[in-house]
């Protein structure tokens, strides 16, 4: 080392803005090319909706679970609330949605998912002209935002959050109650009693019953607003799709116990819109199959999704929409691969054996109830250290989602967890779904690198 | 002061934080050489220069007698001449175990940021937790109570030790809690009275953090704000147990960073040693009539192209005084 530490010789010291490591990061990730097919997808979706007043169709608002097969067997056009939300997000244009909200009273500490459709709803229902809001740039924004048609009524379904339900109603109230609302209601699964367990225990096989005598009462529901009866053949159809896409979809995420991995949880997280509330057809089918083959040919030309693989590392939390393609470069700029998640791994149709197409609503009613927030701690340890086992993962990644407190609450006891049963190191890292202000480099940062310090060390002493 | 000897070498370890710059000398023995904590503002460049000129003349050591250098701290990435980067995190941890063998939990509180940090029986982090991103509990929080208070930062401290009543200021943020001061100040309260009850806060912020990471014992406390007797006070009796603290706190990130550079440095030793070797038979491979480099026609006894690692491992070998055979 030689370091030259004289007033006059600045330019040894090499003390340039250059010289930060940021500023030179080249962009280690390698994501999937199949998942622009996705994107392309839900662009049209959401073109298709925007016009759905226009072709004479009935439209639905809903929020939480994937009640969408339904909808689209009963000929409806629907709108997912946190999914609009995280479009508006992604593509960095959720300001004056959430402006609107918080104009017409809503407190930014609300969910951020929330907070955003309910300022669409407010945009929505004032139309853009009445915004005059000053700031430059704002009206192309508003154009986005304001442009989900009116609902011809709400289904909420949420499971494990009582702020989804509070969300419809006060839609609902936006709206001046002018429209009909109905709500499912989705216990949470305890996993307490002696025999439970994943999927398992008298407590799983009791309450998917209930919330099937539910859905049907909702397919009423949508006969009487809709004045026809409900096609329960279609809702096979659907059924169907949404089986075979899960099928691929795990059968492609398995792929990624390799190591190095060939895709990794941010490919997942870009795949959540199709299995999550796009039409369930054959194009549904047709992605995933796309993705599987395109991760197998990885496989087979050793392509790895993370140049120079070093940690694998589990993403606990909702995705930070603001910031997908950022946290791509970010974790891969350290040499880490996120492989899995709880949001993307534990959610969305994720267990497909459980669709019998003979009795659709019983399947979709237990996936409704194994949605990621909505199980006790036991339940939530097993799976977070089955996927730590089948992914060899070396360290978790928790996103403190600032907002959504019911994928937060247990992070604390899973690091827990996850280090007493496996040894494994974690972090913490402020964050939010929808709303970039809580969001800080510095101390997702620090975390990481901590952690994956403590992960070099552990592997020094081994 | 150092005596330097052909056998001996020295490592540095620089912290650079938010508010001081800190730089630790440590030699091949593991023995602190010298330290310097220098007070100069906002992740200040000028500051971590004063700092390693202090250090170095301290030790009587010029710069290329600093065969590796580690730097740490929220300015690490400004820090010249660093080999490498560790966190606050590990290199506390590594320092406060050197500084006091055996324990199992460092409260660090800094000019920025507070962590609880579990250490197992090597010196080597456990679990941490970091506070978020606001300065509450940090160096900062003592730096706005003293100013809405109007006193200078140590008779904060030695105002909390008098204090009786507990006012119960709230704990979540700094601006907040200047606020709350300056309202009750407004409403007659007792400076004392205010600056324990600030400190209690604090101390409750801390607490938090450590049950994040649980609680165990030994504790140590490092950083600033360990030079506070009030809130070791205060946090001693939070947690009930009691928290010893360094004889100069602030040092322990840059001593950690130094430790770590003077492991890296054995290691590199021997690694250099191999990866010579290695070059060495690539030499003789080349002669016996192996695939030359399309590069520069096989020249690999003067490759330009040698593994920049290798040349500053040789040069550390120089700088260490050692030469590896045959060079």
């Amino acid at each position: 080392m030689t370091l030259d530490l004289s007033l006059s010789t600045k330019q040894s010291l090499d003390l340039s803005p250059t010289r930060t490591r940021t500023l030179e990061v080249v962009d280690k990730s390698n994501r999937l090319k199949s998942t622009s097919l996705g994107g392309k997808m839900v662009a049209e979706y959401w073109d298709n909706i925007f016009t759905a007043k226009e072709r004479g169709k009935h439209v639905v608002w809903y929020n939480g679970t994937a009640l969408n097969p339904i909808f689209q067997a009963a000929g409806l056009e629907w709108c997912h609330g946190e999914a609009f939300s995280a479009r508006l997000a992604a593509m960095h244009l959720e300001g004056p949605a959430q402006q609107a909200g918080e104009e017409y009273g809503y407190i930014a500490e609300l969910c951020s998912y929330a907070r955003t459709h309910l300022g669409c709803a407010v945009m929505t229902q004032k139309g853009i002209t009445e915004k005059q809001s000053g700031i430059v740039g704002m009206v192309d924004q508003d154009q986005l935002a304001s442009k989900l048609p009116s609902p011809d009524f709400f289904v909420n379904a949420y499971a494990g959050c009582s702020t989804g339900q509070q969300w419809d109603a006060m839609t609902y109230r936006v709206f001046g109650k002018d429209f009909p609302i109905f709500n499912v209601s989705l216990p949470m699964i305890w996993g307490n009693k002696k025999d439970s367990g994943y999927l398992r225990g008298t407590e799983w096989e009791k309450t998917p019953l209930y919330v099937e005598e539910q859905l049907k009462k909702l397919i009423e529901f949508i006969e009487y607003q809709t004045k026809k009866p409900f096609d329960w053949d279609a809702l096979s159809e659907n059924m169907s799709y949404i089986k075979r896409a899960s099928e691929l979809r795990l059968e492609a995420m398995a792929l990624c116990a390799a190591a190095p991995t060939p895709a990794t949880y941010w490919d997942w997280v870009a795949s959540i819109a199709p299995i999550n509330f796009l039409p369930a057809n054959q194009l549904l089918v047709d992605y995933f199959q796309a993705v599987k083959d395109e991760i197998q040919q990885r496989i087979v030309n050793n392509i790895s999704a993370v140049q120079n693989e070093r940690y694998r590392v589990y993403f606990d939390g909702i995705m930070n929409w603001n910031k997908l393609g950022f946290l791509t470069r970010k974790f891969a700029e350290f040499d880490v691969a996120v492989v899995a998640g709880r949001y993307t791994h534990d959610s969305f149709w994720q267990e497909p054996q459980l669709i019998d197409l003979d009795r659709p609503l019983l399947g979709m009613a237990q996936h409704y109830l194994i949605c990621p927030i909505n199980h006790g701690l036991k339940i939530m340890e097993e799976l977070l250290l089955k996927r730590c086992d089948e992914y060899a993962i070396d360290g978790i990644a928790f996103h403190s989602t600032r907002t959504c407190r019911a994928m937060t609450n247990p992070q604390h006891i899973l690091a827990r967890t996850a280090e007493r049963d496996r040894g494994i190191k974690s972090f913490s890292f402020e964050g939010d779904v929808a709303d970039a202000a809580f969001y800080k480099d510095e101390s997702l940062e620090s975390g990481l690198v901590a952690m994956l310090e403590s992960i070099d060390q552990q592997r020094a002493k081994v | 002061m150092a005596e330097s000897n052909a056998a001996e070498w020295f490592v540095m370890g620089v912290d650079l934080g938010s508010t001081t710059a800190k730089a630790v000398i440590v030699n091949s023995a593991g023995d602190m050489v010298s330290s310097r904590v220098v007070q100069m503002g906002a992740v200040s460049r000028e500051g971590v220069r004063v700092a390693m000129e202090a250090v170095l003349a301290e030790a009587q050591l010029r710069p290329e007698d600093i065969v590796r250098t580690i730097s740490t701290g929220y300015g690490r990435r400004l820090v010249p001449g660093a080999d490498k980067m560790f966190t606050e995190i590990t290199c506390h941890a590594r320092g406060a175990a050197a500084l006091s063998p055996g324990v199992r939990l460092v409260i660090d509180i800094g000019g920025q940021d507070s962590k609880a940090i579990a250490v197992d029986d090597e010196g080597l982090v456990d679990r941490f937790a970091l506070n978020d991103r606001c300065a509450s509990g940090t160096g900062r929080f003592f730096d706005v109570l003293s100013r809405a208070l109007e006193v200078d930062l140590p008779e904060v401290a030695q105002l909390a030790l008098d204090g009786s009543t507990d006012l119960e200021v709230s704990s979540m943020c700094a601006t907040f809690a200047e606020t709350e001061v300056i309202s009750l100040l407004a409403q007659g309260a007792d400076k004392a009275d205010i600056s324990a009850s600030v400190h209690r806060a604090v101390a409750g912020r801390t607490l938090g953090l450590i049950a994040q990471v649980g609680k165990a014992s030994p504790v140590v406390m490092t950083g600033g704000v360990a030079k506070n007797p009030a809130l070791i006070k205060f946090l001693s009796e939070a947690l009930r147990q009691p928290i010893e603290v360094l004889d100069d706190p602030q040092i322990a990130g840059a001593l950690g960073a130094a430790l770590i550079a003077r492991d890296e440095h054995l290691g590199t030793l021997s690694k250099a040693i191999a990866d010579v070797d290695t070059e060495r038979q690539l030499v003789a491979a080349q002669s016996a009539g192996a695939p030359h480099c399309a590069d520069c026609d096989g020249h690999l006894d003067t490759h330009e192209h040698r593994p920049v690692s290798v040349i500053l491992q040789l040069n550390h070998l120089v700088g260490a005084g050692l030469r590896p055979e045959g060079q």
